[in-house]
């Protein structure tokens, strides 16, 4: 792993932040939650104490009640009715599509099971909504064009009981001679003690058939009721039959026996004063039955604006899946003494509210841990990058540092005052030493070839000197033999001093433009002639090959190559010469059948004074060639390498010269 | 009267060796161990040859030196360097200095010998008055082996005994390529590849000195040179 990607890795680490930031942003979440639910709850309380005592408002009771009439209001009976708070007004049509379906907010009366109602109402603004589902296997309408009041063409029935503002008690009934809209009518004792049925214009309704019965819709204005409720149906087989009469009013008079529950209008009305976008008031009778709201929770949706792209993105992250609850407070309504609870406030808050003020700090901070992380991670990387250019730096100079010239005069990064720098520092000493110290193996070759070379001289001069003089043929066998072992000697000697006599003539070489195609065309035509045991192919590229160099230096290289070649390859072969050219460089490459190369030092092949020889060769040798053509090779500024063929096809020697 | 060769050289032994082997020659020998002896020696009487280390005792460009004095006291003396260093830069000196040839102490007893004789029929055959005697003619080109002496255009182009013979090998038959080994036969040398190209390059050097479009020495790469008229 590079040091650059540990280090990126260890720059991700900074995205902890953000993670934390998120983990933050939800206790800041629910410590906002408790905080929205605190004020709530105080909002709620405050409300509620503005509402204490209020049962004109809550129950249209008169203001200033006893608690002994409180409590008498808020005892439940059976016949009540508890109308719901509408949040739309129905049509009046007879259908119960517009209603709300909560089987739960049906009332039932019941005579026996083949008589039974069922009584669905609602409040909406001042008005009061009520749809009958009557169950009726002969439903009976009255005839038409009779008068109401005629007992003979009578059918259905539906009486209303209730009290009026004053407390009086009234009576209206509804009949229709059809399907479609009905007006209800109250009975009139005439000036001459006749009877007659007046109409109720306040209250209307559609009476529509249903399957197994029918369904009556009626609206009556609040304003006209009073305390207490009822519905009663005569049920008739036939017109003028006798009656079944049951419902909420008592079946002999008529007389209310259930109460009506609902709030005052102005209820509404003064809740609405506290409404808000998000919010929702609601104000229930002790046993649930809610009796004003007012909902804007959904308001809020539609005035705040979507959040942006990024925020949603975030939200998608850090929240939970799932939708979040609305906070709810419920704070109970007392009467005036403050023994009787007389309501329930609910104030119910949708969580946009917090949410929109986390996602707002959310985004915020992760924006801001997320820059600060793309900074500290580029950051890191770019370090990292100038770690790792500083170290290839130093790994390349300290590679190349040091040449057969010596060490380079400039180490990088010396200067540093940091680690590297210190690395950098010894690296520099460390080599400096190895530089000397291969300065003084390199000369030691030429020193000893120079002391050994005078008593060399004095041994084979000497040696001549009595070939001259008068021996016997025995002594001459072994002055012989003396003469021979001093050549050697010799040979060995001047062969030491070669590789710096080489570096001299290589120092001191002229450079010229040439073509390398016909230079070497010739000299592999001088190869065929001076080894004729072995055949020579040239693959030379096609058109001229201009090098600035040393002709001569590259010819010597040439001929070192095809030396080592004819060395190693068997009598008869092949050996092949080959110029390729790309646009950079000129590469020289010499191929020959053979034994592959040596496997223990592969790299040492070019070096000088090394050799690999196989045994019984007895011939001075120091394996100076492959070093005189790396040293040609590098006064071109090029490369020597070597490679086996494969499959054991022998080895390839090339020389990469830049152009 | 015998000719008198002068060893200037440090190491008794080898001193001694080789006034052993002029001796057997037929020439007289004064031998010296350093610059001081041999300086008072010359300037009482010139040897006809000298024979100089370059390394003398605690000087080690004593010899150099040495040539320079001599040099200054006869400058027609052929003087020969003998000497274990075989570095180009101490050639290209001893030769600018004046000496007539610079020769390594590798060469044999036999081959020393046969540079001498050579230079002494240089010395003799420039005193003798002109004669057309064994004269080599190539186009501008005038060898004198009896002088080994080389002239272009009318010119003498002062060659050492060792580029005197290459050149001799190479215009001898033009056109026909000699390569390294044949020319250092001809010029009854030991050197190495290297050795061969810087004479090479010396001798092109010469002739330009007195013809600066002179190109008649041509490398045949990977085979050695040849004359070309």
């Amino acid at each position: 792993m590079s040091l650059r990607l540990k280090l990126l890795l260890l720059g991700l680490l900074t995205l902890v932040l953000p993670w934390a930031g998120c983990r933050y942003a939800r206790e800041m979440e629910s410590a906002l939650r408790e905080g929205e639910q605190t004020s709530l709850e105080s909002v709620a309380e405050t409300l509620a104490t503005s509402l204490e005592g209020r049962v004109d408002l809550l129950y249209r009771a008169p203001a200033g009640a006893e608690s002994q009439d409180t409590a008498a209001l808020l005892k439940a009976g059976p016949y009540d009715l508890k109308p719901l708070a509408l949040t739309a007004a129905p049509l009046v049509d007879g259908y119960s599509e517009d209603w709300p379906r909560d089987p739960r907010a049906w009332a039932w009366y019941e005579k026996d099971p083949a008589h039974r109602f069922g009584v669905l109402s609602g409040v909406f603004e001042r008005v009061l909504y009520l749809l009958l589902d009557v169950h009726d296997e002969h439903p009976v309408f009255d005839a038409p064009g009779a008068s109401p009041l005629d007992a003979r063409s009578t059918g259905d029935r539906i009486w209303l009981g209730f009290q009026d503002p004053e407390g009086t008690e009234r009576e209206v009934f509804i009949a229709a001679t059809g399907p479609g809209a009905v007006t209800a009518r109250y009975i009139e004792t005439g000036e001459y003690g006749q009877q007659l049925a007046e109409l109720e214009p306040r209250i209307r309704g559609a009476w529509q058939l249903a399957p197994g019965g029918y369904r009556l819709e009626l609206r009556v204005p609040l304003s006209m009721l009073g305390a207490s409720f009822g519905v009663l149906v005569d049920d008739r087989d036939a017109r003028g039959a006798i009656p079944v009469s049951y419902g909420s009013l008592h079946p002999d008079d008529l007389r209310t026996v259930g109460r009506l529950i609902v709030a005052a209008p102005e209820l509404t009305t003064y809740l609405a004063q506290f409404s808000q976008p998000g919010l929702k008031l609601a104000v229930s009778t002790p046993a649930g039955q809610v009796l004003a709201r007012v909902d804007a929770l959904k308001r809020v949706a539609e005035l705040a604006p979507a959040p942006p792209l990024i925020a949603r993105l975030y939200r998608r992250f850090v929240d939970q899946p799932g939708t979040v609850p609305p906070i709810e407070a419920q704070v109970p309504i007392y009467d005036r003494g403050h023994a009787q609870v007389i309501g329930t406030l609910e104030v119910t808050q949708t969580p946009d509210r917090w949410l929109r003020l986390r996602d707002r700090a959310l985004t915020r901070m992760l924006n801001f841990t997320l820059a600060t992380s793309i900074v500290v991670v580029i950051a890191m990387f770019a370090f990292a990058a100038w770690l790792a250019l500083r170290l290839s730096r130093l790994r390349q100079a300290s590679e190349s540092a040091l040449t057969r010239t010596g060490l380079i005069a400039s180490f990088p990064d010396t200067d540093s005052r940091d680690e590297l720098g210190d690395v950098a520092r010894s690296f520099s000493s460390l080599l400096g030493r190895l530089n000397e110290y291969t300065g003084y193996l390199r000369s030691l070759a030429g020193k000893l070839a120079h002391e050994i070379r005078t008593p060399l001289t004095i041994v084979r001069s000497s040696l001549e000197n009595l070939e001259a003089e008068q021996v016997g043929a025995s002594a001459r066998t072994y002055l012989e033999r003396a003469r021979q072992g001093s050549e050697r000697l010799n040979a060995i000697l001047v062969a030491m001093g070669a590789a710096t006599r080489v570096e001299e003539a290589i120092g001191g070489a002229e450079r010229s433009r040439f073509n390398l195609v016909p230079l070497i065309e010739s000299a592999v035509a001088a190869y065929r002639g001076a080894f004729p045991e072995r055949r020579f192919t040239a693959e030379l590229a096609a058109g001229p090959v201009m090098m600035d160099g040393a002709p001569d230096l590259i010819v010597q290289m040439l001929d070192k190559l095809i030396d080592n070649a004819v060395d190693f390859s068997p009598p008869g072969s092949t050996i092949t010469v080959r110029l390729l050219v790309t646009p950079q460089a000129a590469v020289l490459e010499v191929e020959n059948p053979g034994p592959p190369l040596p496997s223990e030092a592969p790299g040492r092949l070019f070096e000088s004074l090394w050799q690999s020889r196989s045994e019984g060769d007895n011939r001075p040798h120091f394996g100076l060639g492959l070093y005189i053509v790396r040293l040609i090779a590098e006064f071109h500024g090029g490369l020597a390498s070597a490679e086996d063929l494969p499959e054991g096809g022998g080895v390839r020697f090339s020389v990469r010269l830049p152009l | 009267m015998k000719r008198l060769i002068a060893i200037v050289e440090d190491e008794a032994a080898i001193r001694d060796n080789y006034a052993a082997a002029f001796a057997r020659e037929g020439y007289a020998v004064r031998t010296y161990a350093n610059r001081a002896q041999a300086m008072s020696a010359f300037a009482a009487r010139l040897p006809d040859l000298a024979v100089i280390d370059i390394s003398l005792e605690d000087e080690p460009e004593g010899g150099f030196e040495l040539c320079r004095q001599l040099r200054a006291l006869a400058p027609a003396l052929p003087i020969i360097f003998l000497t274990a260093r075989d570095s180009e830069l101490d050639a290209v000196s001893g030769l600018r200095l004046g000496a007539d040839d610079f020769l390594t102490k590798d060469l044999s007893l036999a081959h020393l010998s046969a540079r001498v004789n050579a230079l002494f029929r240089r010395v003799d055959a420039l005193r003798k008055p002109e004669q057309a005697g064994d004269v080599l003619r190539r186009g501008p080109l005038t060898l004198d082996t009896e002088r080994m002496q080389a002239q272009w255009d009318g010119k003498v182009v002062l060659l050492s005994l060792t580029e005197f013979w290459i050149v001799h090998a190479l215009a001898r038959h033009p056109g026909h390529v000699r390569n390294r080994q044949q020319l250092m036969d001809a010029a009854n040398v030991v050197l190495d590849d290297n050795t061969i190209t810087s004479h090479v390059k010396r001798i092109r050097r010469k002739f330009q000195g007195v013809d600066p479009h002179f190109d008649a020495v041509q490398t045949v790469y990977g085979m050695g040179y040849r004359w070309v008229e």
